[in-house]
């Protein structure tokens, strides 16, 4: 609090800030950029996928060890450095406390700490780039023996093992891990003792409950992980066989470790998304969310759930038949909570008094993409059919129309909805929706096709097809074409949005605190929120969604309007 | 600025902000500590040659180690008591005393891991390896990365009441010596599932 | 344009069927949701002073549509575990042994599929087996005789991926796994490596070669009489076996 009697100097004021907004927006830029490499990644393999042996446009020629590297470090970044700084940092440090009226989180230095820390490993992870071999380039599961240079090697040289592309990678993602876990404590702590006089658990908007269960499910599922990728990185650089068979070792367990933690990691991922869905939806149809406790309810029966399901990335793995049973039910089951979240976001709605402005289309585009990838998923959680379709490309296309609009349009959403609580200013809504449709639509000019690559028998990971008389036919070179041309517009159109954001930045502010006409907390606060965030602290009286009550004059009841 | 921060510390839930977090990293902790003994109980129950391995730990040091432990959680808990009074020489003393049993602690790991690695048990026991014995060696990884570790957390517990014990010199933040007291019973919990699983169970 | 490249197994017909009946199941479910999702945006549009049916879905009377779906998603789910239930037994479990089967050796390493043939004995694992080592070799089969294979890796995590016959098995080091297929066409279709392998991985290809009989016979005979154990090839048996 001392900071707010002081004249901040440039430094404490934004670099090293313990300001939970500041901390947020230094996430999101990082997110963002870390954004931009991974797309670039992605642009070099795809162009090399559609036009093999031709040299690359701002790249030049990409041989099979690049390309192998930036499959990996595209998957990685986009996971680790995209989708959980920006879903879960970014959304979490920024709005938890707005939402539940606080004026920071509950360890400011922590916080400040989580954010560096996560940098330091930003910077590592490129750096993994520049050391002799390359990054890494194997998965970014990392299965070893290939990522466990001791099997090569069981004196490994310690210094030149540890400045490989396969440590530094491990330690980046250590790093990461242990970012996340200092802002996850932060949220849980934040949450349970720092709301607003009036808070009650039944009145904390989904996105606080939802951010704060994705905290819950990352922390029980990333220790057993760390403990592993100290194991990984012990058999790298000293040479130990934790996962080498031929000194007792087992690669499986590898396997079971990562996917404990890399199951769950996708609802760490997907649950902050859906709390955007249900912070905009409402506020869109001006309607109160549909069941807002029975959601709350399914996501504590999905973070459950989520435990239970790992294997099923394994069915082909060699684990015992019977136990594959067992997970395909288990993934069965944890369909029925996202479906019923889904559900009910698309019953609110039913009967309400839709506006469609720009976040509100995003959070529909979200929808309808998600149920493509939801539905797809029904495939491969058939362990039968999985037999055939793991590790194709029907998985990646799969994967991709859930991630991406969980990452994307969830974030893009986000976006333009909290802009003006952010900046004090209004992004222009015709870019807007042009960003969106271009968005939309070549996304699924990039990944609709390669389900058919997918079921071709086209698998993942190759550079080069032509050894392969299944899928180096036709149509399947064209889809690879279409998809690599769409995934350019893909990029190029997000440069809409970066230049709507900086005109929109030199705007003069609006002064409109509540343009959307919202209810939670957040809004009550001056845009941007000053140091502190409110003045006079808010007291709440209702639950988050009262749109359109019967006996009010206006069709919406802010959190802070003392009942009748 | 003060009447707001005294509109804000009305808890909602009433523990204090200090605890709650401690909690929340400790769960966090076992949950590391706990996967990695998940990892050893597997191959320990594939391998029953790892029980000719734990025979070559010293069971009688490790039983000192944890007599220790349990001990500096004693002193620890009085430190608490002492800190709740308001008493910070006292405090002090008995954190002192935490922190000489920590030392001891590494004192007796020390002489053990010494020992050890004197007659060919290391991290990646080259001369087991070179008999063949790839499992045992296995089992010798294992040791030195739980009870490695665990060491590493001894460590950080201590570094943390050291710092508490200049913080509170002045008879400031006497709450963070619970929290750290908090951290120090479970390091000696974890201590009390590693002991029987390496060096009892042979 | 087929969806599939041509099943050439006894139970890759199983697979594309259990595909086309999670595809309805899939279709039906998009295409209602779509509606549900689009509808209201049509139908319910601010304006005209319209203002919005203050509904929290709390009540039975409106949550019951929710619940209707899920247990009809629940259903459909079950159908789909229960049909494939048998075709999941049938591809992981290993069918006895008979005189007729063909019982092989499959060998991944470091980027080329080794081939182990059972020798003139017929079984695998004794002295007189014969490694072919070879890029671009291809695996000769009997055409409609169960294949059984033993598959190990050598080096990393590298993936058996038969498109043709809809099979698809990793191979971990240190661990052995046995899978079948049963070829009914006689023709050449690729093996592939699916589990990233290093720097060659999108050129670890081979072959399967599903004969006639008499061709297979044909072919064994010429191999057993050429070839007794290549050393390299046996010191290559040694180390997987380690």
């Amino acid at each position: 609090m001392e900071n707010t009697h002081h004249k901040q100097s440039f430094w404490s004021k934004y670099v090293f800030s313990t300001d939970h907004k500041t901390i947020g927006t230094q996430y999101m830029i990082m997110g963002m950029i870390m954004a931009g490499v991974g797309g670039y990644l992605a642009y070099v393999f795809r162009y090399n996928l559609a036009f093999p042996g031709k040299s690359i446009p701002f790249y030049g020629m990409l041989g099979p060890q690049a390309y192998n590297a930036f499959v990996t470090i595209h998957g990685m970044i986009m996971v680790f450095w995209v989708g959980m700084p920006v879903l879960l940092s970014a959304f979490g440090n920024y709005l938890i406390p707005l939402m539940i009226g606080s004026d920071d989180m509950a360890f400011p230095t922590v916080n400040m700490m989580s954010f560096w820390i996560f940098a330091v490993s930003a910077l590592v992870l490129i750096a993994s780039f520049f050391v002799p071999g390359g990054a890494f380039g194997g998965g970014w599961t990392m299965y070893p023996p290939f990522s466990a240079g001791g099997y090569l090697d069981p004196n490994p040289n310690f210094f030149k093992a540890l400045f490989s592309g396969t440590s530094l990678l491990i330690l980046a993602v250590a790093l990461e891990l242990v970012a996340m876990l200092m802002g996850g404590i932060n949220f849980l702590v934040t949450t349970i003792n720092k709301r607003a006089k009036g808070m009650t658990a039944w009145r904390i908007p989904i996105i606080v409950w939802f951010l704060n269960i994705a905290a819950v499910i990352f922390m029980f599922s990333v220790g057993p992980l760390v403990a592993g990728a100290f194991m990984l990185l012990f058999d790298n650089v000293l040479g130990t066989g934790f996962y080498d068979p031929h000194r007792g070792g087992d690669p499986m367990l590898w396997e079971h470790l990562f996917w404990f933690f890399g199951h769950p990691e996708v609802y760490v991922l997907l649950l902050p998304s859906l709390g955007v869905l249900a912070e905009i939806l409402p506020v869109f149809s001006r309607k109160p969310l549909f069941a807002y406790k029975t959601i709350i309810y399914l996501a504590l029966a999905s973070a459950f759930l989520s435990v239970l399901v790992w294997a099923h990335h394994q069915f082909v793995a060699g684990i015992d038949p019977r136990m594959a049973t067992f997970f395909s039910i288990g993934t069965i089951l944890i369909s029925i909570p996202f479906a019923g979240i889904f559900l009910a976001f698309m019953a609110t709605l039913w009967g309400g008094a839709i506006r469609m402005k720009v976040p509100m289309m995003w959070a529909i585009g979200f929808i309808g993409l998600f149920l493509v990838g939801g539905l797809t998923g029904l495939f491969l959680g058939s362990n039968t059919f999985d037999i055939y379709a793991h590790d194709t490309y029907f998985v990646v296309a799969h994967f991709h129309y859930t991630l991406f609009p969980d990452i994307f349009f969830g974030f893009f959403a986000a976006f333009y909805y909290w802009f003006p609580k952010f900046s004090g200013k209004q992004l222009n809504s015709s870019m807007g929706k042009w960003h969106f449709w271009l968005t939309f639509i070549f996304f699924n000019g990039v990944f609709f096709l390669l389900f058919f690559n997918g079921l071709a028998g086209q698998h993942r990971r190759i550079n080069d097809y032509s050894s392969f008389s299944l899928i180096s036919r036709e149509p399947y070179q064209t889809f690879e074409q279409i998809a690599t041309i769409c995934a350019i517009g893909l990029m190029l159109t997000q440069f809409i949005f970066i230049f709507n954001v900086v005109k929109s930045l030199r705007k003069v502010k609006t002064g409109v605190k509540n343009p959307w006409e919202a209810t939670t907390l957040e809004w009550v606060s001056d845009s941007p929120p000053p140091h502190g965030n409110f003045n006079p602290y808010p007291e709440v009286f209702r639950g988050a969604y009262d749109y359109s009550l019967p006996d009010a004059e206006v069709d919406f009841t802010p959190q802070n309007t003392p009942k009748a | 600025m003060e009447t707001k921060q005294n509109h804000l510390t009305i808890p909602i839930i009433k523990i204090p902000q200090g605890r709650l977090g401690t909690w929340v990293l400790i769960a966090g902790e076992l949950v590391i500590f706990g996967g990695l003994i998940c990892c050893y109980l597997l191959f320990r129950i594939r391998y029953p040659h790892w029980g000719a391995m734990a025979a070559h730990t010293n069971t009688f040091i490790g039983a000192l180690n944890t007599v220790v432990l349990l001990l500096s959680s004693y002193t620890i808990v009085r430190a608490h008591g002492a800190a709740v009074k308001l008493d910070v020489a006292k405090a002090r003393l008995w954190m002192t005393c935490t922190l000489l049993g920590g030392v001891m602690f590494l004192v007796d790991k020390s002489i053990e891991y010494a020992h050890e690695i004197s007659e060919g048990f290391t991290f990646t026991s080259p001369k087991l390896v070179a008999a063949g014995d790839h499992v045992g060696s296995l089992f010798w990884s294992f040791y030195y990365i739980m009870t490695g570790l665990h060491g590493a957390h001894v460590l950080a517990g201590m570094t943390a009441i050291f710092i508490v014990m200049m913080q509170i010199r002045k008879g400031n933040n006497l709450h963070r010596v619970e929290l750290v007291g908090m951290y120090w019973h479970m390091v000696d919990l974890i201590w009390i599932f590693l002991f029987p699983l390496l060096y009892i169970a042979k | 344009m087929t969806i599939f490249p041509e099943n050439v197994s006894t139970y890759g017909q199983d697979i594309d069927n259990l595909f086309w009946l999670i595809l309805v199941f899939a279709a039906i479910a998009f295409v209602i949701s779509l509606f549900v999702l689009l509808y209201p945006l049509v139908k319910y549009r601010a304006g005209n002073g319209r203002r919005a049916d203050y509904i929290t879905g709390e009540k039975k009377k409106h949550f019951k549509w929710v619940t209707y779906a899920l247990v009809a998603l629940l259903l459909s789910d079950f159908v789909i575990l229960y049909v494939e239930h048998d075709t999941w037994g049938n591809i992981e479990s290993v069918p006895a042994i008979s005189k007729n089967d063909v019982h092989v050796g499959i060998i991944a390493r470091q980027w080329n599929w080794i081939f182990v043939y059972p020798g003139p004995d017929g079984v695998l694992g004794t002295s007189d087996d014969v490694y072919v080592d070879e890029m671009n070799s291809s695996l000769h089969v009997p055409v409609n005789a169960n294949v059984i294979f033993e598959l190990r890796s050598q080096d990393v995590i590298h993936s058996f991926f038969l498109a043709n016959a809809r099979l698809k098995q990793d191979a971990l080091p240190g661990r052995t796994v046995m899978r079948w297929f049963n070829i009914t066409k006689p023709g050449k279709y690729d093996i592939s490596c699916t589990q990233i392998c290093g720097i060659l991985h999108s050129k670890m290809r081979n072959f399967v070669l599903a004969e006639t009989p008499e061709q297979y016979k044909h072919f064994t005979d010429s191999l057993y009489a050429a070839n007794k154990p290549a050393p390299v090839a046996a010191a290559a048996a040694d180390t997987t076996k380690k």
